[in-house]
């Protein structure tokens, strides 16, 4: 079995974003950094397939990406992206939500409230997400899918909307449960302080000239 | 009963006089459509009567040749003028929208014209105006479902792509939107049928009375006219949609 979990060969998705050699491991915490528009979200969603290269090598667990099953992929390689959606309804009720179009048995009620303290949601979970901060709505959306326990889960900026304190708390709690439920950790951040703390393995993305 | 009056030019003239009652209107509200009100009353008149001249022509030499380009331009205009509305549909959407409002229009049409009216197809008088009002219907259904559709599917971006990183369909992501787009282009129809007969009498049984129809006579046909435009908006709307949305993503449930 090959000990890499995804990897990038001379993968090209428009002229100005290439990927020549990007190799990510399994068992590590990837942490993906560069600099603003150098192409990290894009390559999260390479890897999840919901955007396609228009040329290049891509790889999951040794077999080409275009080869599964996109929407199995998917429930696979979990995406937690930057931008949050939330329904219009209440912390328990979004949990229920998702959980239905993923076509999942509703969580208990006990789940929800472990994974959102996991995740530092310190309000009442019959509260409406529209009523709730930016940092917060982000931190109830990452648990959410945080809670389907995928095989691996990319996490797009997780701290962009945290203080320092509850960024740090969150990261090792999140650390901490995928560590214990052997989920792969693959986390783009702009925040140096929580790169040099929980990095394993560093991939470091150079925008092309 | 009667048939209308007839018409001459001069008395028919006189109607133009309350234009200018609303052009001094205007005026005074300082509303700067001055143009537009001219411009508007002489191209509906132009339209109106050559039309009017077609008609008479057609209806007095009724060969089903006539009918037949009648309905091909009607199709034709009300499928570019749906899809001229919008920018952003691609080709596959465009197909999918004239196919289903040719299907849907002509299956009401022809349902109304043969079986419950009992005429032939061919016959102008029949098929004419009453394509024009189903077609006409459900031009102006599809342009709302379409607009509300794909206005939705852009201010709702994060819940799409969130969706599909979450593992979801994206068939089960669009038919909400898809769903919410019918409802919107049905109201306009049904808010209509509700008020009928009580808040307004309606174009064509107006029409129908002044030309010497008995009113329970006039009665049927609106009643019948109503129910055929419900069905071709709502057939087509759900047609162009449900073929439709499939054009906005590829075989690896990507969105394009």
């Amino acid at each position: 079995m090959s000990e890499l979990l995804f990897e990038a060969s001379n993968v090209i998705y428009k002229e100005n974003l290439i990927y020549n050699d990007i190799k990510i491991k399994k068992g590590k915490i990837n942490f993906i950094v560069g600099e603003s528009g150098c192409g990290k979200s894009t390559l999260l969603k390479l890897l999840n397939h919901t955007i396609n290269p228009i040329s290049g090598r891509l790889l999951y667990k040794g077999s080409a990406i275009k080869e599964y099953d996109p929407i199995s992929l998917r429930r696979e390689v979990s995406l937690v992206s930057q931008e949050v959606f939330l329904f219009n309804e209440s912390i328990t009720d979004n949990f229920k939500t998702f959980y239905s179009l993923r076509q999942k048995p509703e969580p208990y009620e006990g789940y929800i409230t472990y994974i959102t303290k996991l995740c530092c949601v310190n309000v009442p979970l019959s509260q409406l997400t529209s009523t709730l901060s930016g940092g917060e709505r982000q931190r109830v959306y990452i648990a959410i899918f945080l809670s389907m326990c995928p095989n691996v889960i990319m996490l797009d900026e997780p701290t962009s909307a945290l203080d320092e304190k509850n960024s740090h708390e969150m990261m090792i709690n999140i650390i901490d449960f995928c560590k214990n439920k052997n989920i792969e950790l693959v986390i783009v951040s702009h925040n140096k302080t929580i790169v040099d703390e929980f990095c394993e393995h560093k991939i470091e993305i150079v925008k092309e000239a | 009963m009667q048939g209308a009056v007839e018409l001459s030019i001069l008395q028919f003239s006189l109607i133009y006089l309350l234009l200018i009652i609303v052009l001094i209107i205007m005026k005074k509200s300082k509303v700067n459509q001055t143009k537009l009100l001219l411009v508007a009353s002489l191209r509906m008149t132009v339209q109106l009567v050559l039309v009017g001249y077609i008609l008479q022509y057609v209806f007095s030499n009724p060969k089903p040749i006539f009918t037949i380009i009648f309905l091909i331009l009607m199709i034709t205009f009300s499928i570019h003028r749906v899809i001229t509305s919008r920018k952003d549909l691609n080709r596959k959407f465009k197909i999918a929208i004239g196919v289903s409002l040719t299907f849907s229009g002509l299956f009401v049409l022809i349902f109304f014209v043969t079986i419950v009216v009992g005429k032939s197809i061919f016959n102008p008088q029949y098929t004419i105006p009453l394509a024009g009002m189903i077609i006409g219907n459900a031009m102006t259904g599809v342009t709302i479902a379409i607009k509300t559709f794909m206005d939705d599917i852009s201010k709702q971006k994060n819940k799409i792509s969130s969706l599909l990183n979450l593992g979801v369909e994206p068939k089960d992501i669009l038919k909400p939107f898809a769903n919410n787009a019918l409802e919107t282009a049905l109201i306009p129809t049904m808010n209509s049928m509700l008020g009928m007969g009580i808040i307004f009498l309606p174009g064509m049984m107006t029409g129908q009375m002044l030309s010497g129809t008995l009113p329970t006579t006039a009665i049927m046909y609106q009643i019948a006219i109503m129910i055929a435009i419900c069905t071709s908006v709502c057939i087509t709307v759900f047609l162009s949609l449900n073929l439709g949305y499939k054009s906005l993503y590829n075989d690896r449930k990507q969105f394009l």
